[in-house]
């Protein structure tokens, strides 16, 4: 196996045409690294792009967030710029693994590795990021959603390198939130996870809903019909009725017959309940 | 100043700490072989054929051994059922079927990966109901042809391993009379040790002997076990133990050593053998899942007239421990709450399972969980308040057991119950929504197992105990047995070195089990001690020109009371005496007395007596999330007597670490079995408690001396996980109002419960 290090895009995009389908890109090596303790078979060269400087780095571009591919979990957990902006992308980041973890994984290794229970994803969702790709070939941008096309399975090509991540900031008279349920109180997968994000009108009604699950066999994703049932609802003494939109969540996002299903279906009815009374207790200044 | 009571640091700390300690899974010798096992894929079949030629391609792989090249016949604890090799059929998941020996470990466990064992597979008999159903399959056909050599009649029939009835014969009129009949059924799965270090071994040959280093609780069984799987006498067999990685009971019998320690007779090489982290999960001797029925004819005032009681436990594949452990019922019903008269059957049956054994107080969290819960339900039943009326009933001093023995301290539980409502009163505790308060309590036994210790007085007036005592890391022997030496002897603590287990060169020990080492190995060392101690006041006496009642001992130091310049130090007084006499030893062998009982008590009973017991109360205090259906343990209290605390720190470490284990069984912990196979086979799966799963325990520790135990020490590292299991479904039932009467009490449990309800 060769050990590429790498020092700019460019650089990055010149061994990924290289190497193609045998190479493989290493960032934090969260994943990475315990699939070759595993004895998984090796790639034939792992791209290690920790050191270009060009992929750190949280800012505001144009009124969206830009957030480079290399920016660690830890990093977003701690960043007063996306705990302000993106809330539940702060919190999501939090509960993943242990500080260890949080401390060397990335956003873009967590995105492209696509797992079906990845904290993050859901809360990148509500604020409908989008994917900056470029490659040698030029550069592309794509839709989360669209980019996870199954559990480990992205649209990403084999000579293309995700450079960052922009996602849409909270606006006004709006709140978001993720919450995860694991097994176990930390160090665990999420068996369900749920972002959440609101925007209500000065009168309180609900003008926009985003709601994104994690945790089943689907990778992360939205669920409009979810979304459909709370917009328009008006809040009653600053209370949201989930009841209908639970219901969509529970049977959209839990058709399966896993194992875990049966409680995801019972959860997720009073997970959004409760994210939902969060979220509305976060927005001020809304009359009804 | 007494070290009794005080906190010396570990003889073994600063060695663990470093990284330095030498743990069995450690051990290498140049030039050894590894084996690995074949094990079966299936949970039962017939062996068709086994083709060795794939493991033979495998590079570095010497030979492939199956049950044609190994003893033959069927040996055991108890039962002699378990073949050196399967060689029929298979009766579980991962039993063995070949061995294979390689010059290097992965090729050895490449080769055993390699092995084509060609099984035709028939429906296992999975669970215990399943195992006493009417025509079922026999899990063993030739059960009735199996020696049985761990004592009298055991009741054995088909699937059934063993049965203990207790049975004392007029219930009937007792439940024609009652008020309240109270019926429960309460169901406990299996709980797995989890230990970190696998299961290994190391062999040598020489000179005719076996000789096997390992970490292992129970050496001396060990040295029994490969002799007897081998064919040869206990003495062909030493046992040598090194630093144990964890144990909580899975390292009491064989594994591995006799395959180990075949191979290096046959190749004159040490060979190497280490269970991969599946095997240790597919082969643990887990506590076994559980089936527990009781039936209570109550009176209107309370007093429970009778109780019927039926439990099946599931004894796997083979016997093990099971068979003994089927008594253990008859020291739980009864033994803390009055139940009336008692009718106890405990069955204990074969499934295609990999075996149970054990595990950290052995069928007590179970029988605990059974008990407490049904004591809440006839609470319950009576619109009683629970601790009200577990203090009405609870059993008072002289009270008989169901073996016929008195209890002589039950009344040290009615104080644990003051003790507790001090710290964390019951009134107030657990009030509000899905907030619960349960309490459990226990009275446990000391193992009575036989010890010995050898102690000598060092020339340079230091003190070594030799004895095979293992310290499994509670700190019974690295500063509990170094304490009471040290005290006996007047030394400092650090003044007194303990050996590694070594079966050549020690007394018989029965191992790491049962809260024994600090009581029974304690006896034995507090005896020697004090021979050792007379030997030194008799030498200094005449090199004094002193009485020897007159002289006193202190931090190494001889002197005749009231006149501090006449003194000697130990080790001129030792040194004295080795070039006169001779060296200053002396050895002691201790086994607790059975206590008296009635030996008609009961049928299938291998186990006598409940010997030293302590006593134990549990309070939990827990809330539900309602949209998660988590529980969370908000306060646990534990108060346990346990005679007389050496060593307060490793008490607390051990009542720490019991209840993180018990809440793990109550709560979190997955075993399932599905078809004999398990269904979890990862750590990640499993579901261990964390840190933040535990809440720091707060803690009571009584002291009511045992006038046989050394300075009234009982034993106290065991019993802490036994009722926690108990105290946690109870305050879960309460803070919802729903029986949880199943564990774990998973989140899928509560809200579906929490949806019943609603």
């Amino acid at each position: 196996m060769r050990f590429c290090r790498v020092r700019s895009v460019a650089e990055a995009v010149d061994e990924l045409s290289r190497w193609g389908t045998e190479g493989r890109i290493l960032a934090g090596g969260t994943d990475v690294m315990p699939q070759y303790l595993r004895g998984e078979q090796p790639p034939a060269a792992l791209i290690d792009i920790s050191g270009i400087d060009g992929l750190q780095g949280v800012s505001e571009v144009g009124g969206v967030t830009s957030i480079g591919t290399l920016v660690t979990l830890r990093r977003l957990a701690t960043a007063s710029l996306v705990a302000m902006r993106h809330p539940a992308l702060a919190q999501a980041a939090t509960a993943v693994g242990a500080w260890q973890t949080q401390t060397v994984a990335t956003l873009g290794g967590n995105i492209c590795s696509a797992a079906a229970t990845a904290d993050t994803l859901p809360a990148l969702l509500v604020a409908d990021a989008q994917l900056m790709l470029v490659s040698k070939s030029g550069r592309r941008r794509i839709g989360l959603e669209e980019f996870l096309e199954g559990p480990g399975a992205t649209a990403l090509r084999p000579t293309e390198l995700l450079r960052a991540i922009e996602a849409e900031p909270l606006g006004e008279r709006s709140a978001e939130g993720y919450v995860k349920v694991g097994r176990r109180s930390a160090m665990d997968l999420a068996v369900v996870g749920l972002a959440l994000r609101l925007s209500v009108t000065p009168t309180g009604v609900v003008n926009n809903a985003r709601i994104a699950v994690c945790g089943g066999t689907r990778p992360p994703h939205r669920v409009p019909s979810a979304e459909a049932a709370v917009v328009g609802t008006q809040l009653v003494d600053g209370r949201l009725d989930c009841t209908d939109a639970g219901a969509e969540l529970a049977s959209a996002a839990a058709p399966e017959r896993a194992r875990e299903a049966e409680y995801r279906r019972r959860v997720l009815p009073r997970l959004l309940s409760r994210l939902a009374e969060r979220c509305v207790a976060g927005i001020s200044g809304v009359g009804s | 100043m007494s070290l009794l009571g005080s906190n010396p640091a570990r003889s073994d700390a600063d060695a663990k700490l470093r990284g330095e300690a030498v743990f069995g899974a450690d051990l290498a010798r140049p030039g050894m072989l590894w084996a690995s096992i074949s094990r079966s894929p299936v949970a039962a079949g017939r062996i068709r054929s086994i083709d060795s030629g794939p493991a033979l391609k495998v590079d570095g792989v010497l030979d492939v051994l199956t049950a044609a090249d190994v003893p033959d016949g069927r040996t055991g604890v108890i039962v002699n059922d378990i073949p050196f090799l399967a060689a029929d059929y298979v009766a579980y998941e991962g039993e063995p079927v070949a061995i294979v020996v390689a010059d290097n470990r992965a090729a050895a466990d490449a080769g055993a990966q390699a092995v084509d064992i060609d099984i035709e597979p028939t429906e296992p008999v999975s669970t215990p109901e399943q195992a006493l159903a009417p025509g079922v399959r026999l899990v063993h056909p030739d059960w009735n042809r199996f020696a049985v050599t761990g004592g009298a009649d055991i009741g054995r029939d088909g699937n059934v391993v063993a049965e203990v009835v207790h049975d004392p014969g007029d219930l009937d009129e007792a439940f024609a009379v009652a008020d309240v009949v109270v019926e429960g059924t309460y169901r406990t799965p299996r709980q797995y040790q989890a230990h970190l270090e696998p299961k290994m071994a190391l062999a040598t040959y020489e000179s005719g002997r076996y000789v096997i280093e390992v970490s292992h609780q129970y050496p001396f069984r060990l040295r029994d076990r490969v002799a007897q799987m081998l064919g040869v006498a206990p003495s062909a067999v030493r046992v040598v133990g090194h630093h144990i990685g964890g144990g909580f009971g899975a390292k009491l019998d064989v594994s591995l050593e006799a395959f180990a320690a075949l191979l290096a007779r046959r190749y004159r090489r040490p060979v190497r053998m280490q269970h991969a982290a599946l095997e240790e999960r597919l082969v643990a001797p887990c506590r076994a899942n559980a089936l527990v029925s009781i039936r209570s004819a109550v009176s209107g005032d309370g007093t429970i007239l009778a109780t019927d009681v039926e439990i099946v436990s599931d004894s796997g594949a083979y016997a093990n421990n099971g068979p003994a452990l089927s008594a253990i019922p008859m020291f739980v019903f009864g033994s803390i709450y009055r139940v009336g008269t008692a009718r106890i059957r405990t069955r204990n049956v074969y499934t295609n399972t990999a075996p149970t054994g054990a595990y950290r107080g052995v069928n007590g969290p179970w029988l605990v969980f059974a008990n407490e819960r049904h004591i809440d339900a006839v609470a319950d039943a009576l619109d009683r308040d629970r601790r009200e009326f577990r203090l009405a009933s609870l059993a008072r001093d002289g009270d008989l057991m169901r073996n016929g023995q008195p209890l002589e301290e039950i009344s040290i539980l009615r104080e644990a119950f003051d003790r507790v409502d001090e710290l964390a009163p019951w009134q107030g505790a657990g009030t509000g929504e899905l907030r619960g308060v349960g309490q459990a309590a226990a009275v446990w036994l000391t193992n009575p197992m036989p010890g010995h210790a050898t102690v000598k007085l060092n020339e340079d007036g230091t003190a070594t105990v030799i004895t095979s005592a293992t310290e499994n890391g509670s700190g019974a022997v690295a500063t509990g047995l170094r304490q009471i030496a040290a005290e006996t002897l007047g030394l400092a603590a650090d003044a007194v070195t303990i050996t590694m287990p070594d079966t050549d060169a020690t007394g018989y020990d029965a191992g790491s089990q049962g809260s024994r080492t600090t009581h029974v190995v304690g006896r034995a060392i507090a005896d020697a001690s004090a021979e050792v101690r007379s030997q030194v006041l008799d030498r200094a006496s005449q090199m004094l020109e002193a009485a020897p009642e007159d002289l006193t001992i202190d931090d190494g130091v001889v002197a005749v009371a009231g006149v501090p310049a006449a003194s000697l130090t130990l080790g001129a007084v030792a040194q004295a005496a080795t070039w006169s006499d001779g060296p200053i030893t002396a050895g002691a062998s201790y086994v607790t007395p059975t206590p008296p009982h009635d030996p008609a008590c009961a049928t299938g009973m291998l186990i006598k007596g409940w010997p030293t017991p302590t006593y134990h109360l549990h309070q939990a205090e827990v809330s539900v999330d309602v949209v998660t259906g988590r529980v969370t343990v908000d306060r646990y209290v534990v108060c346990q007597e346990v005679g007389r605390a050496i060593h307060p720190d490793a008490i607390a470490g051990q009542i720490q670490g019991g209840v993180a284990q018990g809440l793990g069984f109550a709560l979190s912990e997955r075993v399932d079995l599905d078809h004999g196979r398990y269904v979890q086979r990862t750590f990640k799966a499993h579901g261990l408690p964390l840190a933040e799963d535990v809440p720091k325990v707060e803690m009571i520790v009584m002291e009511h001396v045992d006038p046989a135990g050394p300075y009234g020490a009982k034993g106290a590292a065991e019993p802490p996980i036994v009722p926690v299991a108990a105290a946690v479904a109870n305050a879960v039932s309460d803070a919802i109002g729903v029986p949880f009467d199943t564990l774990p009490i998973t989140p899928e449990a509560v809200l579906e419960a929490l949806e019943a309800e609603s």
